[in-house]
């Protein structure tokens, strides 16, 4: 059964997005985010590109910082668990890493924007990780995090991309 | 993220409110992002969620469940086959929707979410969707053919 409604705001779809947030929408989120970090959330546009900058800014302060090595308690306490969630997603970034691979040898397909920020990304956390050991804090275990989140994104990213030749096979097949 | 809240609360405050509760909430439980879906579809869910709450904490009109809709699905006749659409007086007549019928309207036509998700967002079945669905449509046919746009 065809739906005439559907099919004239699916095609309509950006029409349908007209309003926009006023500007202090963020000044409470601004104010209730951690202030290394808040940054992140002024661009709705460019989420995952101001987390890569973000990410890049911290590393770079984190690198050259002589900033007071002493971590306090409730950033030890923090710290707790880092570990089991590091390997979670160091497990979901091998798996899918091991398809996008799969993929890209099968389609012939060479290193692209994603993959190459993907291992700008990864020379960061390799950064981070040894701030982590000199340094423990909330903020570097953020932006291990964070960092581990936006390549599982970027990775996804790249699945999809790859995967969307085939898609259309199968369509033109049917 | 702000134009889904503002279609499920309809108001711009609350819209405002809804953006700001969810982007704190999904910061503050980034770490249960599990990376199984994208983060914007994560994301989007917080917003949706937060929305839908706060349309609950209203109590001016219920959004669907068990006990106040039947459950039978009607069938989905196409009455607005033809119908000669303009996205301003659509966007509009959903707007004028009551809470029930343009939040199941806004999450199956403009969120994307299919009635199966859809009762697990709002914890109603999934004919129960696509019945308060069907009827939404009826009632968005006669705001569009009512002239009051």
């Amino acid at each position: 059964m065809n739906d005439s409604l559907k099919e004239f705001i699916n095609k309509n779809r950006e029409g349908f997005d007209t309003q926009t947030p006023p500007e202090s929408a963020w000044h409470q989120v601004d104010a209730s985010l951690p202030r290394a970090t808040k940054q992140i959330f002024l661009n709705s546009i460019s989420f995952w590109r101001a987390a890569a900058i973000l990410l890049l800014g911290l590393s770079s302060y984190l690198f050259f910082s002589k900033a007071n090595s002493n971590s306090d308690k409730r950033d030890v306490a923090a710290l707790q668990g880092f570990n089991d969630l590091e390997s979670y997603y160091s497990l979901q970034i091998k798996e899918k890493m091991t398809l996008v691979n799969r993929f890209q040898s099968q389609t012939g397909l060479t290193e692209d924007d994603i993959t190459q920020n993907l291992k700008k990304l990864e020379a960061m956390y390799l950064v981070l990780k040894d701030e982590m050991k000199k340094r423990p804090t909330q903020d570097v275990r953020d932006a291990l995090v964070l960092n581990l989140l936006v390549r599982i994104d970027l990775i996804n990213q790249q699945l999809n991309k790859l995967d969307q030749p085939s898609q259309k096979e199968e369509e033109k097949s049917l | 993220m702000y134009n889904v809240g503002f279609r499920i609360v309809n108001n711009a405050d609350e819209a405002k409110d809804v953006l700001q509760e969810a982007f704190i909430s999904a910061f503050n439980n980034l770490e249960t992002y599990r990376g199984d879906s994208a983060f914007g579809a994560w994301l989007k869910r917080i917003v949706v969620n937060k929305a839908i709450n706060l349309v609950r904490r209203r109590r001016f009109e219920r959004l669907p469940d068990h006990e106040n809709f039947d459950v039978k699905e009607e069938s989905p006749v196409d009455e607005l086959e033809g119908y000669p659409f303009e996205v301003e007086k659509v966007r509009k007549a959903i707007e004028r929707l009551p809470d029930g019928y343009r939040v199941v309207l806004s999450l199956y036509l403009l969120e994307g979410y299919d009635h199966s998700e859809i009762g697990e967002i709002l914890g109603i079945a999934e004919s129960t969707s696509k019945s308060q669905f069907n009827r939404s449509k009826k009632k968005l046919k006669e705001i569009l053919e009512g002239g009051m746009l």
